[in-house]
């Protein structure tokens, strides 16, 4: 792991789980897999603590263990998963956009605790969602069932390894460790329960001559006198799905961008019928026949067969062969080529950078040398057209940035240098791959400055706090308008305008990790299907 | 070899045409010292995204953070004692419930070993060593749990003692030695949640933090 994957790693873990568990994880990320007491040994904290830490870890699918010889248990850390967790709001608005808000919620209760039963999903967000609810209204266990199990279906949401069940007693000691059995098949099978209950709304003191005295209320607030139908059987979001569900709209919204709408819903049309069918890093879908295509498009699409002919024809022939015909029959048969649309939006992503960085003149120069592969210094500034000391300026910079490289070409077994072809050329895996680690980067750096400009203005933050606090309590007990507004001058003008410059900076910066991480799915995803290819 | 041209002159091994200089041409500066940390750049970024989609997600973030703050999975840094205890602290303390883990899915080796505030070390050494050697036959622990009950506590409660006979009873029934060690650590957390509705102050001895805390396997001094 790079350093600078490990540096956003640590700045990630730190602000959700704490520093205990950040100097564990960290540890763990960069020197592999360990047992309990190396850990415990080279980072210097007692053997308590980092049992609670690798609880956590593991409860978030952050840790694996393993079983070794002679019985020792090693932890291994994923790196990659931990970089997930920058995703979380997309990957929950994204469950809104499909599933309403009662999807939005399962998704959010499985991302932050990592994994969870489905019946204590359901409870937890029934009781959010009716929360939420006016007044009387309450959310039946059912619906938010229902919703479960739509997410199930569509893979959204999978079943946890499970533990297996020991039958005899021959086996002897029990090992150190379960080994976790994944199940394929049972994988998004979701247990048959009779959930019946409705959200319950937590009680606030006023309101308490209904409810249950307080003294009878259980020490625990969960019962867990009656057993849990489900118990053993984990849910935990399916990332995976989730990816490939970005990576469809990107394909969809290129093409609505580079042509027209119609042809980006055929394209996501012909994603659709492929999802069950085609595994996520395979490098095209399934054949589909424009027969198949026709019926499947969504209703109120009313085009003709010829229409939809045309369009497939147009997209096939595009250069840059997001579809692919593989055949005549059925009316012609078409896929599309997932690697070749990452390829290009990965490029597209590298040409996008080049041209904010240096200017459209280094673009033009930089898509002028991706075209042609590999291009001589001369060649270049006579096919860009530009002069020969611009030209040159540019290409060092692009070089000293490595988003070009030069290739040699000796002409003489010695490799004498005024005997040498140098040829300008982009490769497009490792400038993607620096152009990712430059992401990282900046992320770590946006992260620390808005931690930053927070722990400057800590004082007044607590200030405004506390007196927002004061003002809803005295609204609460009923207070005039000019005891308020006294309240409110406590704080000064140009401490409200220091305050709205805060959470302007840290609304920018916030905003800015979500846009930098959407750039960084497009590239690993390139990566991936790169490496998978060869 | 290659015409040696340059005895004592300076000439370049390649062919400066080809890098784009002229002979004879004012070559560049040297650069002599790092380049500055934050450069002025000819072209500024790009703002964000904005839409509705984004300010959702913005508005997101910033709630599942202040969320995971308050979860059970936070663990807090343990603060350092000071000079002067604060009277007022005790009192400002949030107490967070402790969040319980599945054993079944989790290492044995995670389950956090009680130290028993009772002077009970010949216990303690018991159970070491159950949870070590290969104890095949159930009977062995059994005679060991007698031993433990005779030898035990008399301020053990009754629920305590009925889980020792229910764990007896299970294993006559001939379960493996996960049933014991389960219950032995049920044992521990039983004593634990106890030990809660006693007079002791809890806070006197934290988890292995200052008194002791070198190792878990030497509780051979009792602690009162």
């Amino acid at each position: 792991m790079t350093q600078a994957e490990i540096k956003l790693c640590s700045l990630l873990l730190k602000e959700h789980f704490g520093e205990i568990v950040e100097k564990i994880g960290v540890h763990l990320i960069r020197t592999g897999s360990q047992p309990l007491r190396v850990i415990a040994h080279d980072t210097g904290t007692s053997l308590d603590q980092v049992k609670k830490a690798l609880c956590v870890l593991i409860q978030h699918n952050l840790v694996i263990y393993q079983v070794h010889k002679r019985g020792v248990v090693e932890y291994e850390a994923q790196c990659s998963r931990v970089l997930r967790m920058l995703r979380y709001p997309r990957y929950i608005y994204t469950t809104k956009t499909l599933y309403s808000d009662t999807g939005e919620l399962i998704v959010e209760e499985l991302l932050l605790n990592g994994k969870m039963t489905m019946s204590a999903v359901v409870k937890k967000v029934a009781d959010r969602l009716t929360e939420t609810m006016e007044d009387g209204k309450t959310m039946d266990y059912a619906e938010v069932s229902n919703t479960f199990v739509r997410l199930a279906d569509t893979h959204f949401v999978q079943r946890c390894p499970l533990v297996p069940t020991i039958e005899n007693s021959d086996l002897g000691p029990p090992p150190p460790a379960p080994t976790l059995v994944v199940n394929e098949k049972d994988m998004y099978l979701v247990p048959k329960l009779s959930l019946i209950g409705k959200g319950k709304r937590r009680r606030s003191s006023d309101e308490d001559a209904a409810g249950e005295p307080r003294a009878k209320r259980p020490k625990h607030t969960t019962d867990n006198k009656e057993p849990i139908p489900d118990d053993g059987i984990y849910w935990q979001a399916n990332l995976e799905r989730f990816h490939q569900h970005f990576r469809d709209q990107a394909i969809v919204s290129a093409v609505a961008n580079r042509m027209d709408q119609t042809s980006s819903e055929i394209v996501r049309t012909m994603l659709r019928m492929s999802e069950i069918t085609t595994p996520s890093s395979a490098p095209f879908t399934q054949p589909l026949s424009s027969n198949e295509i026709f019926r499947s498009l969504p209703v109120g699409y009313n085009i003709s067969k010829q229409v939809l002919d045309q369009y497939l024809t147009l997209l096939a022939d595009d250069p840059l062969e997001f579809v692919g015909k593989s055949g005549d029959s059925g009316g012609g048969m078409y896929v599309i080529n997932l690697h070749k649309a990452l390829a290009s939006l990965a490029t597209a992503t590298l040409e996008s950078v080049v041209q904010e960085r240096f200017g459209s003149r280094c673009a033009r120069i930089f898509r002028l040398v991706l075209q042609k592969k590999h291009l001589e210094q001369k060649q270049v500034e006579d096919f860009a057209m530009i002069p020969a000391k611009e030209a040159k300026d540019m290409l060092y910079k692009m070089l000293s940035e490595n988003f070009i490289s030069l290739q040699e070409i000796p002409k003489t077994p010695d490799h004498a240098p005024s005997r040498t072809f140098y040829l300008y050329t982009v490769n497009v895996l490792s400038a993607a791959r620096m152009l990712l680690h430059r992401c990282y980067k900046s992320i770590a750096n946006l992260i620390e400055r808005r931690q930053f400009e927070t722990k400057e203005n800590k004082r007044l933050l607590e200030k405004s706090q506390r007196v927002e606090a004061i003002i809803a309590s005295m609204q609460a007990t009923g207070a005039e308008e000019a005891q308020l507004q006294e309240i409110e001058e406590m704080i000064t003008a140009p401490e409200r305008q220091q305050l709205e410059t805060l959470k302007r900076n840290v609304n920018k910066l916030d905003a800015s990790e979500i846009q930098v991480d959407e750039t960084i799915f497009l590239l690993e995803s390139y990566i991936e299907s790169t490496m998978k290819r060869q | 070899m290659a015409g040696n041209k340059g005895r004592g002159r300076a000439a370049y091994t390649f062919n400066i045409e080809a890098v784009g200089f002229s002979r004879g041409e004012k070559l560049p500066d040297v650069v002599l010292k790092p380049p500055p940390l934050f450069p002025d750049t000819d072209y500024k970024p790009v703002p964000p995204k904005t839409g509705e989609g984004e300010d959702y997600m913005l508005a997101l973030k910033q709630e599942l953070r202040e969320t995971m703050k308050r979860m059970l999975y936070f663990i807090e840094t343990p603060e350092e004692k000071q000079d002067i205890e604060r009277y007022s602290k005790r009192y400002m303390k949030v107490y967070k419930e402790e969040w319980k883990a599945d054993w079944r899915r989790l290492p044995r080796e995670m389950m956090p070993r009680k130290k028993s505030k009772k002077a009970d070390p010949k216990s303690k050494k018991a159970k070491d060593t159950d949870k070590g050697t290969l104890l095949a036959n159930t009977a062995d622990v059994l005679k060991k749990i007698e031993e433990l009950e005779k030898r035990g506590n008399g301020e053990k409660s009754d629920e305590e003692n009925e889980e020792k006979e229910g764990s007896k009873e299970k294993s006559k029934e001939g379960d493996d030695d996960d049933n014991d060690n389960e219950d032995a650590a049920e044992e521990e957390y039983a004593k634990e949640e106890q030990e809660e509705e006693n007079g002791y102050i809890n806070s006197y001895f934290e988890d292995g933090d200052d008194f002791g805390a070198e190792s878990d396997d030497n509780m051979d001094e009792a602690t009162y």
